[in-house]
């Protein structure tokens, strides 16, 4: 993949570490982990997740956008915003 | 006198038992085959641990958790449900206090396996699966004994459910307290048969509703909707979380759902986060919230994008298995404000702090009486006698009542935070912060939050040198606590304010 998908991951990375896990382990978090499944985040942090990607990467995340399908994992934020910033 | 749960869920089974009972996203489960499975875990219990016993369950909502409720009465057992989003500590300290004997697992939970290493030799934990998996084929006789998560022996279900007696304990509810202070209100089957029949009376529940459900079983509010409900043979169509709203709404649409039930920031969620009116939810007759007050501009909002839909405010607590008051959808308009009144078969009084009852208008803390409030608080007959006195429970709340006997709520009595509907004792908190390094004194308070109800802050005085940071609080806190209790804000402080005995000063934090 590109290196602009790498830089993503790796702000998403450090923003769900540091905001949600409060760590720097890079090992406590998997990029396929579900938020949901895992108690990673829940129904108020997933708007401070939003929040971030809006702010980070200058786009607008509709109200049918969140779904987990763009947002439920690392993996998936990547796909999601590298998607939204190619249109 | 009033039917209990159990007889009235296996008269539903009987009645429609091709009608869909729990619906998850998948696994939609009927009430022949509910009744089955509850029948399967009744004759496996007694096995496990004696008649009298506590079985406590942990896992998300889901068929099996009800049908392993249902099974553990037929067996005679009172049910200790845990939050399944609780951390080991917290749950290893519940099952501890409520000497819980046996535990039934989603072995798929991912505190299951630390927690099983945790609870060692005095809990025998079962995979909830197998507890309440109907035997294949009617044989069976090898005793379900196990100490892991392997698979029980298929004995047969039997036939029917024996029904408890109504002093018996039914449920024990576990609700945030201290360290060494957990408390777990005892609900009997009378109280739970008491409220459930309240309930149905106030609001119009009828047997083909189909009814979504976001909230937790394990506690009162989610309790609430599954008895109403299962007792009537009405449907339950499960959703795990409010996290993403837009995929709730597409299947509340979908399943074209007639009921739902929230607290104020469920609402506030469908509120900001989804463009209600492009949804076609013309099926849905009424709503339910309680769980905390919720501001009358959002309920307005609320309403005028669901016109077709009753709504229905209702307050209690825990201590009342659920219910104290509702508030009729046709009074709505007229207090807006207002908690509702006493429901059937409960009393409410206004009383001052020498426990005399207030006339109407006068402010005071909220006294409750009624066959569905509770036993009192498990092994704690000290805390039980400061809430039950004289046939009375202090609920712990502040209002007043008008000349009709509708309550208007203004503030607890007690310090709690209330935040998303968990009640949470901020003792708790402090004792974990407490513990990292480099904190000298904390105290925790909620503040008004829009979503929230009440957000969790922390007021931390570093010790010096080598003052804590945020991470390092916040890391402690998500080790040790339940995400719902992690505090929303940090603020570090000189010093706290107290008063002369050395009592920390809160208001003014």
């Amino acid at each position: 993949m590109t290196v602009s998908s790498e830089s993503i991951r790796s702000k998403l990375r450090a923003h769900i570490l540091e905001s949600f896990l409060f760590t720097d382990d890079d090992d406590a978090l998997a990029d396929g982990d579900s938020f949901l499944e895992k108690g990673i985040v829940d129904s108020t942090g997933i708007m401070e997740v939003i929040l971030f990607i809006e702010e980070e990467f200058g786009f607008t995340v509709a109200d049918d956008e969140m779904i987990p399908d763009n947002l439920d994992s690392v993996d998936a934020l990547v796909a999601f915003v590298s998607r939204k910033r190619a249109t | 006198m009033t039917r209990l749960l159990l007889e009235r869920f296996v008269d539903a089974a009987r009645r429609v038992p091709d009608r869909v009972a729990i619906a998850p996203r998948d696994g939609a489960v009927t009430y022949g085959e509910l009744l089955r499975m509850s029948g399967a875990a009744a004759s496996r219990i007694p096995a496990l641990a004696p008649a009298g016993a506590r079985l406590a369950l942990l896992s998300e909502n889901s068929p099996t958790y009800a049908a392993a409720l249902y099974g553990a009465w037929g067996a005679g057992q009172a049910v200790v449900g845990l939050n399944p989003i609780l951390k080991t500590e917290e749950l290893e300290r519940i099952l501890r206090h409520a000497d819980a004997r046996t535990l039934a697992v989603d072995p798929a939970h991912p505190e299951a396996e630390a927690l099983t290493e945790r609870v060692g030799d005095g809990v025998r934990v079962v995979s909830l699966d197998e507890l309440v998996r109907p035997p294949a084929g009617g044989g069976g006789g090898a005793l379900p004994v196990l100490d892991d998560l392997h698979t029980l022996s298929a004995l047969p279900a039997p036939s029917a459910l024996p029904t408890p007696s109504a002093d018996a304990v039914a449920a024990i509810v576990y609700t945030s307290g201290t360290t060494g202070h957990p408390k777990g209100v005892t609900l009997s089957h009378g109280n739970l048969a008491a409220n459930t029949a309240s309930i149905q009376a106030s609001l119009p529940i009828e047997e083909t509703d189909r009814a979504l459900c976001v909230l937790p079983f394990q506690y009162s509010y989610g309790a609430s909707v599954l008895h109403t409900h299962l007792t009537l043979g009405a449907t339950l169509l499960l959703e795990r979380s409010l996290m993403y709203p837009h995929q709730v709404l597409e299947r509340a649409t979908g399943e074209r759902i007639t009921s739902f039930a929230g607290v104020p920031s469920t609402f506030y969620l469908l509120l900001d986060r989804t463009d209600l009116s492009s949804f076609d939810l013309g099926a849905l007759r009424y709503l339910t919230q309680a769980g905390g007050r919720m501001d009358p501009s959002r309920i307005a909002a609320l309403r005028a994008l669901l016109p077709e839909a009753a709504f229905y405010v209702m307050y209690g607590q825990t201590e009342a298995s659920a219910r104290l008051a509702c508030l009729p959808a046709e009074e709505l308009d007229r207090r807006p404000g207002s908690a509702g009144r006493a429901i059937p078969g409960v009393e409410l009084e206004i009383r001052d702090e020498g426990g005399d009852p207030l006339p109407p208008g006068g402010q005071g803390e909220v006294y409750a009486r009624g066959e569905n409030v509770m036993v009192g608080y498990w092994a704690d007959p000290e805390e039980s006698s400061k809430v039950l006195t004289g046939g009375w429970l202090r609920t712990g709340d502040l209002g007043r009542m008008d000349a009709d006997g509708y309550l208007f709520l203004e503030g607890r009595a007690r310090e709690m935070i209330k935040s998303g509907a968990y009640r949470i004792a901020p003792a708790e908190i402090e004792e974990v912060i407490r513990r990292v390094e480099g904190v000298f004194d904390v105290a925790v308070v909620g503040a008004d939050d829009p979503v929230l109800g009440e957000a969790i802050h922390a007021h931390v005085v570093a010790r010096d040198p080598g003052p804590p940071t945020r991470r390092a609080i916040m890391s402690a806190c998500k080790e040790h606590l339940a995400r719902y209790k992690l505090p929303k804000h940090i603020h570090f402080r000189e010093e706290l304010p107290r008063t002369a005995s050395g009592k920390v000063r809160k208001h003014l934090l």
